[in-house]
């Protein structure tokens, strides 16, 4: 069987796990949905449509719908499970049939990215009423949902390979800990030329802000390509980054 | 002669921050096709870390083994096709139904999914949890989930089935469903390598037994061989049972204190 067939058939097991867990899985929409109304809340009618340039016309829910879609991509939950099945035995299980080694943490990915993509499409949904208009339309909301998705793949296959390390689920939990300074070392307020210079700097250095970047120019302003270049880029380059060290994990795990 | 499992100098050395560790150092094995094999050996002794080289879990330090005439470290996935395995701890994942892990198991082994649904309906017919087959696995009894173990290590009917304390914290009935299960699956021709902590487990169930103590073979042949030996070299006048020949082998006497049973090095 190859490996695309075995990750599919984990993935929809995967799958299976999350919509049994509804506990688990509803914080992933409920918490970044709050925080955007808190944020939005807050800031408004400091930012207003008429007048703010940033915002092309739309209002602030706008400006502030990338941040809680990230950080709805960044709950890293597949790797809690992860953890759950090397503790309980599980995955052993799993390693000790004939499927390629990539494939069991790929399937994982696998049901991360179809999870993250519903649930992003809600959130879009659920902000519509709103007044949040999709600048680039329907495909550019394609293109959101993927990027958006992929994101939480890299990010949840970083989130396994400290499952893999650690087979800890404490020092896993911590390490989804990670993005929150990540999430706000970005132009998640206002844009990166209004930021203090420090703070543009940390920005500028901070990966996650080009992906931030790239669904902001989807829902604000229509297809930006060289937004979307940098946000695809970071994406790829981590994936890539991810997957190389999952491997190599995977083919030395005892 | 061909052998269903076939070790040779096997080592397995930890490195941790204490520096290394011998958890295994030169085990020989030979075991015949068709035979049930008893592992035995004291906690740590190197029992489950043997068992997991021979299965593919754990890398190899040193030595070769071969299972069902394949080299397990050179070829680990055609090693995968030939054996089922069942750890100490019944590996399963409780969110999923009986029959949804069954099928999945069988999928993962290239089954097609008429195939694999067909084969968990066998299997959980087998091991008497058809009535249970939907349920999710988290509402499962300990010997339930045990059985349920033991039927996703045989969906691709390996040649070579590792138990590693299957029984361990079943209560006696269970215990005695899984021996029977055990001996049924020997019947139909599966050499089974067993380890576990109960002697008279290994003594109901096992052919031949070796015994494991701090990484080393000690003690290796049947059952009734091992106990003629001590018999003879000791000069008893009763017939020794398996646990002394066990205590003779790892060095270990139990010594009664002041109504405790302590356990000291010889």
């Amino acid at each position: 069987m190859s490996s695309f067939n075995s990750s599919l058939i984990l993935g929809q097991r995967a799958m299976r796990e999350a919509l049994r867990t509804p506990d688990a899985l509803l914080p992933t929409l409920f918490i970044p949905l709050f925080f955007l109304v808190v944020n939005v809340g807050q800031a408004s009618r400091i930012f207003p449509a008429e007048g703010t340039e940033f915002l092309f016309g739309q209002g602030y829910a706008a400006f502030q719908l990338p941040s809680s879609l990230l950080l709805a991509a960044s709950f890293g939950s597949a790797a809690l499970y992860l953890v759950e099945e090397i503790e309980g035995g599980y995955f052993d299980k799993l390693r000790a049939t004939p499927v390629a080694r990539t494939a069991i943490v790929a399937g994982r990915l696998y049901a991360e990215v179809v999870k993250v993509g519903v649930i992003a499409i809600a959130m879009v949904i659920i902000a519509l009423p709103f007044g949040v208009r999709i600048a680039s339309g329907i495909p550019g909301l394609v293109v959101l949902v993927v990027l958006v998705s992929l994101w939480a793949m890299v990010f949840s296959g970083l989130m396994q390979l400290i499952a893999l390390k650690t087979r800890s689920a404490a020092a896993t939990q911590s390490g989804s800990l990670i993005f929150f300074p990540l999430l706000f070392l970005t132009p998640n307020f206002v844009p990166r030329e209004l930021l203090t210079r420090p703070m543009e700097i940390a920005a500028t250095l901070n990966p996650v802000t080009y992906i931030m970047e790239a669904v902001r120019s989807l829902i604000l302003e229509g297809f930006n390509w060289g937004s979307l270049t940098r946000g695809f880029a970071v994406v790829g380059i981590s994936g890539a980054l991810m997957l190389t060290a999952s491997v190599r994990l995977m083919n030395s795990y005892d | 002669m061909n052998h269903a499992i076939e070790a040779t100098g096997l080592r397995k050395t930890y490195t941790g921050k204490d520096g290394d560790v011998d958890a295994v150092r030169g085990v020989d094995l030979a075991v015949a096709p068709g035979e049930i094999f008893g592992f035995l050996g004291p906690n740590g002794a190197g029992k489950s870390t043997t068992v997991r080289m021979l299965t593919t879990l754990m890398t190899i330090t040193g030595g070769e083994a071969r299972v069902a005439g394949v080299d397990v470290a050179a070829d680990p996935d055609a090693a995968r096709l030939k054996i089922g395995v069942a750890l100490q701890e019944a590996g399963l994942d409780v969110r999923q139904t009986g029959r949804e892990l069954l099928t999945l198991q069988g999928r993962l082994f290239g089954m097609t999914g008429s195939e694999a649904t067909a084969r968990a309906d066998e299997l959980l017919a087998l091991v008497e949890l058809e009535d249970a087959g939907d349920r999710r696995i988290g509402g499962y009894s300990g010997g339930m989930k045990r059985r349920l173990d033991l039927a996703s290590a045989l969906v691709h009917e390996p040649e070579v089935l590792f138990l590693d304390e299957p029984t361990t914290g079943l209560d006696p009935a269970s215990r005695l469903t899984v021996w029977d299960e055990v001996r049924r699956i020997n019947a139909q021709g599966t050499t089974v390598f067993l380890t576990t902590q109960y002697l008279e487990e290994a003594d109901q169930l096992a052919g031949r037994i070796a015994i494991i103590d701090m990484g080393t073979i000690v003690r290796q042949g049947t059952p009734q061989q091992l106990k003629d030996e001590v018999r003879t070299r000791n000069g008893l006048d009763a017939a020794p049972t398996l646990d002394d020949v066990f205590l003779d082998a790892t060095g270990r006497t139990r010594e009664r204190v002041a109504g405790q049973v302590k356990e000291v090095r010889a």
